[in-house]
């Protein structure tokens, strides 16, 4: 089944309907959505800033990012499963535009660099974590995840425009 | 209500956007500044979040308040510098539209009001010498400046809507 076969399917599912024509569905799961992307932003961007020596340098990295973990995965997943179903409402336009996919590879990107960023470099935290400077390569991965997802705020927006 | 309708033809004795103005010239503009704005806005909302957060005791505990308080504290005010700047800036684009929108006079209203907030109640709440001592009414704190930047948030929103 081709990509707009499936997206004719998908638009003509109950749920997807009740998106398009609902009064409350699409501005409710924008406001969840938008509150997820406070939560889970303010967190990559105070955790990123962290890892920078740029914010909260009297607390050591290794806790920024342990404690924020929890309130960073409700946050994803509520951008995640928000961010699926408000592309439900319309999903022959969002299949067929090709500012949606950017973002989508955007997310991926920062995606597989915070897995990077947690597999690689994080693993030596201990001997860093009260450093007044922290690794550059260590640095690099911060700031390559803050470039990421502020590119993905701006493909975000530009969805509209194509 | 005499002082409400005053304050009303004072707004709108704003002129129209000037023809130079970027923002009013190319179509482009708008979406971009708006897309740092979002930026902005999770920046600065996402920050206050996470010291909301530890004062209702639910994230980095191991820290005294004021240590987080103060850590955070520079990236509030890059928040407010962004905000305060693009936000003013979109509004440039139409202000005689604006001011008559009933969702943008409340944004200020709210806006206002959690920023008078957040420095005196706050404030107060995350100084030193309160680390120690738990005010009782520390998490009530919390929970109203929570409420009063999801009220800016909702009528943000809501502009976009009408």
């Amino acid at each position: 089944m081709g990509l707009l076969k499936f997206c004719e399917w998908l638009s003509h599912t109950s749920w997807s309907v009740s998106l398009r024509d609902g009064t409350y569905d699409y501005p409710v799961l924008l406001i969840i959505h938008v509150l997820s992307i406070a939560l889970f932003g303010g967190m990559v961007a105070i955790g990123n800033l962290r890892v920078l020596g740029a914010a909260m340098r009297s607390v050591p990295v290794s806790q920024v990012i342990q404690q924020f973990r929890p309130w960073k995965w409700i946050g994803f997943g509520s951008l995640l499963v928000t961010g699926v179903l408000l592309s439900m409402s319309d999903p022959v336009e969002y299949g067929g535009n090709v500012m949606y996919w950017i973002s989508l590879l955007l997310l991926l990107a920062a995606g597989v660099n915070a897995f990077v960023f947690r597999f690689g470099i994080y693993r030596s935290v201990a001997s860093w974590d009260d450093a007044p400077l922290t690794p550059p390569s260590a640095r690099r991965w911060a700031g390559l995840s803050l470039a990421l997802w502020i590119a993905l705020v701006f493909a975000g927006r530009a969805i509209a425009f194509f | 209500m005499w002082a409400s309708i005053f304050v009303l033809h004072l707004l709108q004795g704003i002129p129209e956007a000037l023809p130079l103005n970027p923002i009013a010239r190319w179509e482009w503009v708008f979406p971009v500044v708006e897309a740092v704005h979002i930026c902005g806005f999770s920046l600065l909302v996402g920050t206050i979040l996470i010291l909301d957060l530890r004062l209702l005791g639910w994230c980095l505990l191991r820290q005294p308040i004021s240590v987080i308080a103060k850590g955070l504290a520079p990236w509030i005010w890059v928040g407010i510098a962004v905000q305060l700047t693009t936000g003013p800036y979109l509004f440039s684009s139409d202000p005689h539209e604006y001011v008559q929108v009933p969702a943008f006079r409340n944004k200020m209203l709210f806006l206002v009001l959690a920023l008078i907030f957040h420095f005196t109640v706050i404030r107060k709440a995350t100084e030193p010498s309160r680390d120690a001592a738990s005010p009782i009414w520390r998490k009530p704190a919390a929970c109203a400046s929570l409420g009063l930047w999801l009220c800016v948030l909702l009528a943000g929103l809501w502009i976009g809507n009408l």
